[in-house]
């Protein structure tokens, strides 16, 4: 399991990484880009259950917020949230595929989106209007990109997965 | 204790929700510069290392994809090289020149500032906050609120400006940041305005409280007003691509692309400006 640990803290640190990276701005389509931090969060949420989602969630929304010009907390609290709602939607009740993957994604961006504007709206004193028009985009953009990143997954935590009786 | 392994899930559900609500509670009330001090003092080294991580990646990356570019710019410079050598002596009759005649109008001399060259390391990794990290820190003597720029051409055009400062980075908002606001005019008319990102999702600026009595149209360029105490007055923010006239407003507003590309953004120049005094103590009486 240690060598599972290791491999989620890699996976969120890369998809960190990456997402920060300029060249990533190239894959922009109306004006967003996917958030593969947040994928990774709902894939280990979806196949480890609502405890791993939410320790996975909160570590790399603490990350993200350091890396961010963000409040501590505020891309914290709607990972934390969705981690462990997923969780109770996780393998055992939804059986994985294309379909399910691409809904489960898609709601769950919208939600993370909903809850993140709500929290702008309140702590960050942000425009709600001009941030309004990302979560849309961003979420279908998460959606149609999570079934391929869910299969590149499932093979590196293969073991992992087994081990957890899904 | 049992309780508590046995529901773990929601235990921790709750110790999580709580940290991140009283943290961003904490942030918007008072106490906020020893809660800073406290998440500074865990974020910075993983900041630094990010920032390290991401600098050491984009050099890497660069070292394959702009080996060709470099080329193609270094014969370009070269070629500009020989231009500006030629007109260096022009130049410099003009500027003797430019001195008498400022001497005889009693005008002040123009400030001048010095800048320091830096390197866009990363932007943020999400849709949510459009700003950008830059290698250089309060080491190199950069101060909030210094102005970033970056060369359209032969001209400085303004990029954003410096929110905040760590040792070896610091973190720009650019112009189109919604949050930014920004004093302007036309530079044909002269006309104010304000000046502020259009939306999260696009690279466009919103011109705001333009006089209706000018005729605002595509392609005008718009320029720092040098209202507001930060940025210094003349440099070009980007050119109008719509006017937007509203009957119920008393102004019109105008659409500006900026002139220079947030997305490919990656040599500036940070001006060793520091805001206004009265400027400085309009924020701080405000704050108060």
């Amino acid at each position: 399991m240690v060598i599972g640990y290791v491999f989620t803290g890699a996976l969120i640190i890369a998809s960190l990484i990456i997402q920060g990276h300029g060249s990533f701005d190239v894959l922009k389509v109306a004006g967003a880009k996917p958030d593969l931090l947040f994928i990774a969060v709902v894939f280990f949420s979806y196949n480890f259950g609502s405890f791993y989602g939410e320790v996975t969630g909160f570590i790399a929304g603490l990350l993200h917020d350091a890396v961010s010009n963000a409040p501590l907390g505020l891309l914290t609290f709607p990972k934390v949230v969705l981690g462990y709602i997923v969780g109770m939607f996780g393998r055992s009740v939804l059986r994985e595929n294309l379909a399910t993957v691409f809904l489960l994604v898609l709601a769950a961006s919208i939600v993370k989106g909903i809850i993140s504007l709500f929290l702008c709206y309140i702590f960050d004193g942000a425009s709600v209007a001009s941030r309004a028009g990302v979560i849309i985009p961003e979420s279908i953009y998460n959606a149609v990109l999570a079934p391929f990143l869910f299969m590149l997954y499932n093979k590196i935590f293969e073991r992992e997965i087994e081990r957890a009786g899904n | 204790m049992d309780f508590i392994i046995r529901h773990k899930t929601i235990v921790a559900f709750i110790g999580f929700s709580l940290f991140c609500l009283i943290s961003l509670t904490l942030k918007t009330s008072t106490p906020i510069t020893t809660v800073e001090g406290i998440g500074s003092l865990f974020a910075l080294p993983f900041q630094k290392g990010y920032d390290g991580l991401q600098g050491g990646i984009h050099r890497f990356w660069a070292g394959f994809t702009e080996l060709g570019e470099l080329r193609d710019e270094l014969q370009r410079t070269r070629q500009k090289l020989m231009k500006y050598e030629t007109i260096a002596d022009e130049l410099a009759e003009m500027k003797r020149e430019n001195a008498r005649l400022r001497g005889m109008l009693s005008m002040m001399d123009r400030i001048q500032y010095e800048s320091i060259p830096a390197m866009v390391i990363s932007r943020d990794p999400d849709n949510w906050f459009r700003t950008i990290v830059l290698n250089r820190g309060s080491s190199d003597g950069v101060k909030v609120n210094m102005p970033v720029v970056a060369y359209h051409g032969d001209e400085k055009a303004i990029i954003g400006k410096i929110i905040e400062v760590r040792g070896s980075v610091s973190r720009v908002q650019p112009i189109v940041a919604p949050e930014m606001k920004l004093g302007v005019m036309l530079q044909a008319s002269r006309f104010p305005g304000l000046l502020r990102g259009y939306s999260s999702n696009t690279n466009l600026c919103l011109m705001d409280y333009v006089s209706k009595s000018v005729l605002v149209k595509f392609g005008d360029v718009v320029v720092t007003s040098g209202q507001g105490g930060i940025f210094p007055p003349g440099l070009v923010v980007g050119k109008v691509l719509k006017a937007d006239i509203m009957e119920a407003s008393a102004y019109q507003r105008a659409i500006v692309t900026p002139a220079l590309d947030y997305n490919r953004i990656e040599d500036v120049f940070i001006i060793k400006k520091e805001p206004d005094r009265e400027f400085l103590d309009l924020i701080k009486s405000a704050e108060e």
